[in-house]
């Protein structure tokens, strides 16, 4: 009966503007169903999804974050989860979380766009 | 009761009733909940269209008290006027209204079988102020510098109408523990 | 008759007849009016007249007024706290926070928003720019429709020290800042300051937003409006425990702000940041145990002359501070102690104090459509604004 306790905390610290499956608000609130697999494909990315500060300033431990990240990739995403897809783990959680980003959007934005060009080529 | 007016609600009603007349309270609450969230396999529904699985039933012995009250178990962190004042109920808008899918998440405590529940403050939009049963009550609320966990914003904001704010419901979407 | 005559006959007074010996002689008892004269009839009014403010005085207050049951109808109210008088006021918008005063008397600031069809239709942002001797529009700025719509607080919209450039709250819920220059009266950018909000302003082109991680992120603006500087300091707000409420207030180059269990943080500017001076409790232990604590929409005003802080109290749970308090406690800011506690006559949530020698205070709150003024020295309360808007907000002091 009850939620897993990562979809619980997503429900607590992201759904409220990520909504329950993840497709946000254009302009507002960006969807992360195309971009949670491309951006955890790479550091830089991992990175970004860790330190944006809604995950970053959540009063999750660097553990259940990393748990609802997972959960995030396995159940939000519209592109298949690729084999090789790596867990986040609480270390790495913990290596970029601070200090959180401020500049996201153009953050984002320059990240998808390496990602397009690099599937481009 | 709530004034249930979508055709929707009124059908998931019967059936909540039908099955609560042939089982028990406890396993009652057990397949609703089993319906609601339970699995990982049941998708929850995104918010946006304003759809939910089985509603729960307000004033009745597993969701006790008054969704017009200010004391109602849902409106531990609500700020607002109470939809179920308005034409809605506590989980539902009035006609006319928009739903707002993004707003702010928090638990409430439901005394009638202690479970922390997850209760989404989606508020109703695209009119002016309801104007009945204003209600501002502050557990587990933090400054706008928290924004997941404010009610100080107005969160018609994020809906497609935009900020004009008619009402707040209190939506059960989980558990948490 | 005249309907004068009319009256006087009702009250049983004689009618004289016309004229000024027979008035005098009919009168001569009547020791007031001899050598009176007959009182002309009154003279018709001019025609489409308006009332100039009269010259802007310290005991001046603007009451904002969000308007909570009708928030197409925000206002503000300028008031004179000695005569407890009306003396005006704008038609503010949807939602609104409050006008913003330039040092440089003469101009109001007002971040507005409106609905082309009141509730819904197209939205329009705009800073109206009133002129503050004649409460009338002069310009008006359009700006990104993204305008926070928040509860009313000091630091949704702030000027920078100079004057120079108004910031203003965005929440989409993307967070970020707009700024306008207000000598070209343009709208120059936007700021995007993800993870924190609200804006108060430390230096003349510097401010600091509140970041959800317990930092504040402090910018420095260039003479074009663009970021020229941005740091963050270190977290040290107990967000999870204690979190600051947001409802600072200013004294020099320090704010004071107030966390949810009283104990008040100084936080200092400095050429380079932000500094946190030593933190102090607004209550004692044995206050505490009491279950004293400050609430409200504007719980704290200072008196920066006098150096003393005035804060709204209130005897209850964990997390009430948004309730509204029956007392004020005013604590020197020196030596940190209460010297003195007013008793307010209704309940109220926002308080604000002039800044001259013989300061008044002004107290309301969103549940009563009133204004209360009181000696701010004495706690003595002298008079009220009754009713006055209809759901008062934030005092700002022009």
């Amino acid at each position: 009966m009850l939620t897993s306790a990562a979809q619980v905390n997503y429900m607590l610290n992201c759904m409220g503007c990520h909504l329950p499956d993840g497709s946000g608000a254009a302009g507002k609130v960006p969807s992360v169903a195309d971009s949670l697999v491309t951006l955890s494909s790479s550091a830089p990315g991992r990175r970004f999804l860790v330190q944006v500060p809604g995950a970053s300033q959540s009063p999750l431990t660097d553990l259940e974050l990393a748990q609802v990240l997972n959960w995030m990739v396995r159940n939000l995403s519209a592109r298949a989860v690729p084999a090789d897809f790596m867990d986040f783990t609480a270390a790495e959680v913990a290596s970029y979380r601070r200090p959180p980003l401020v500049k996201v959007r153009e953050t984002r934005a320059s990240l998808l766009e390496s990602a397009t060009e690099q599937i481009a080529r | 009761m709530p004034d249930m007016r979508s055709s929707i609600d009124a059908r998931v009603e019967r059936l909540a009733r039908d099955m609560a007349q042939r089982v028990s309270r406890r396993s009652f609450i057990r397949s609703i909940g089993a319906l609601m969230f339970g699995a990982a396999s049941v998708p929850l529904l995104p918010v946006a269209r304003g759809e939910s699985p089985a509603p729960a039933s307000p004033g009745t012995g597993a969701d006790p008290g008054d969704p017009q009250s200010c004391e109602y178990w849902r409106h531990c962190a609500i700020d607002g006027f109470l939809c179920a004042c308005c034409g809605g109920s506590a989980h539902s808008c009035p006609p006319g209204t928009e739903p707002s899918a993004i707003t702010w998440v928090g638990t409430c405590n439901n005394p009638a079988d202690g479970h922390d529940y997850i209760i989404s403050y989606n508020d109703c939009c695209g009119k002016s102020e309801c104007g009945r049963c204003l209600c501002n009550r502050n557990e587990g609320d933090k400054p706008l510098y928290m924004p997941f966990k404010s009610n100080d914003y107005n969160w018609c904001a994020g809906s497609k109408v935009g900020i004009s704010y008619h009402c707040s419901t209190a939506r059960i979407v989980g558990i948490a523990k | 008759m005249s309907t004068s005559e009319h009256a006087a006959a009702r009250r049983g007074d004689v009618i004289q007849p016309r004229g000024r010996a027979g008035a005098c002689a009919a009168l001569a008892l009547a020791a007031s009016v001899c050598g009176a004269t007959a009182r002309a009839p009154l003279p018709p009014d001019p025609a489409g007249v308006v009332e100039p403010l009269p010259p802007a005085s310290p005991h001046w207050v603007w009451v904002n007024d969000v308007a909570f049951f009708a928030f197409p109808d925000g206002r503000a109210f300028l008031v004179d706290g000695d005569s407890g008088k009306m003396l005006g006021m704008l038609s503010t918008g949807y939602s609104f926070t409050g006008v913003v005063a330039p040092k440089a008397r003469g101009l109001i600031y007002s971040p507005e928003s409106y609905f082309s069809r009141g509730t819904r239709g197209t939205r329009t942002d705009v800073v109206t720019i009133y002129d503050a001797t004649r409460l009338v529009p002069v310009a008006e700025i359009e700006i990104p429709p993204k305008r926070a719509s928040v509860m009313p607080m000091p630091g949704a919209q702030a000027l920078t020290d100079d004057d120079r450039f108004l910031l203003i709250y965005n929440y989409t819920p993307a967070q970020s800042l707009t700024v306008v220059d207000t000598r070209s009266r343009k709208f120059v950018g936007e700021i995007e300051i993800a993870g924190c909000a609200l804006v108060y302003p430390t230096g003349p082109r510097t401010f600091f937003s509140i970041c959800g991680d317990g930092a504040l992120l402090v910018t420095t603006l260039t003479d074009e409006g663009k970021v020229a500087r941005s740091a963050r300091t270190a977290a040290f707000i107990d967000v999870l425990n204690d979190p600051l409420t947001e409802k600072g207030v200013r004294r020099g180059d320090t704010w004071l702000f107030a966390s949810f269990e009283g104990v008040l943080h100084p936080l200092r500017s400095t050429p380079t940041g932000v500094e946190t001076d030593p933190i102090w409790p607004l209550f004692t232990p044995q206050e505490l145990a009491q279950h004293w604590r400050t609430g409200g929409l504007q719980h704290l005003a200072v008196h920066g002359g006098s150096s003393r802080l005035f804060a709204i109290v209130h005897q209850g749970g964990p997390e009430t501070h948004k309730d509204l308090g029956e007392q004020i406690w005013v604590y020197d800011l020196a030596s940190h102690r209460r010297v003195q506690t007013i008793a307010t006559r209704n309940k109220v949530g926002s308080i604000q104090v002039s800044q001259d020698a013989q300061p008044l205070l002004f107290a309301c709150s969103l549940e009563n459509n009133r204004l209360d003024i009181y000696d701010a020295t004495s706690g003595k309360y002298l008079r009220s604004v009754d009713p006055l808007g209809l759901t008062p907000t934030v005092l700002v002091a022009p």
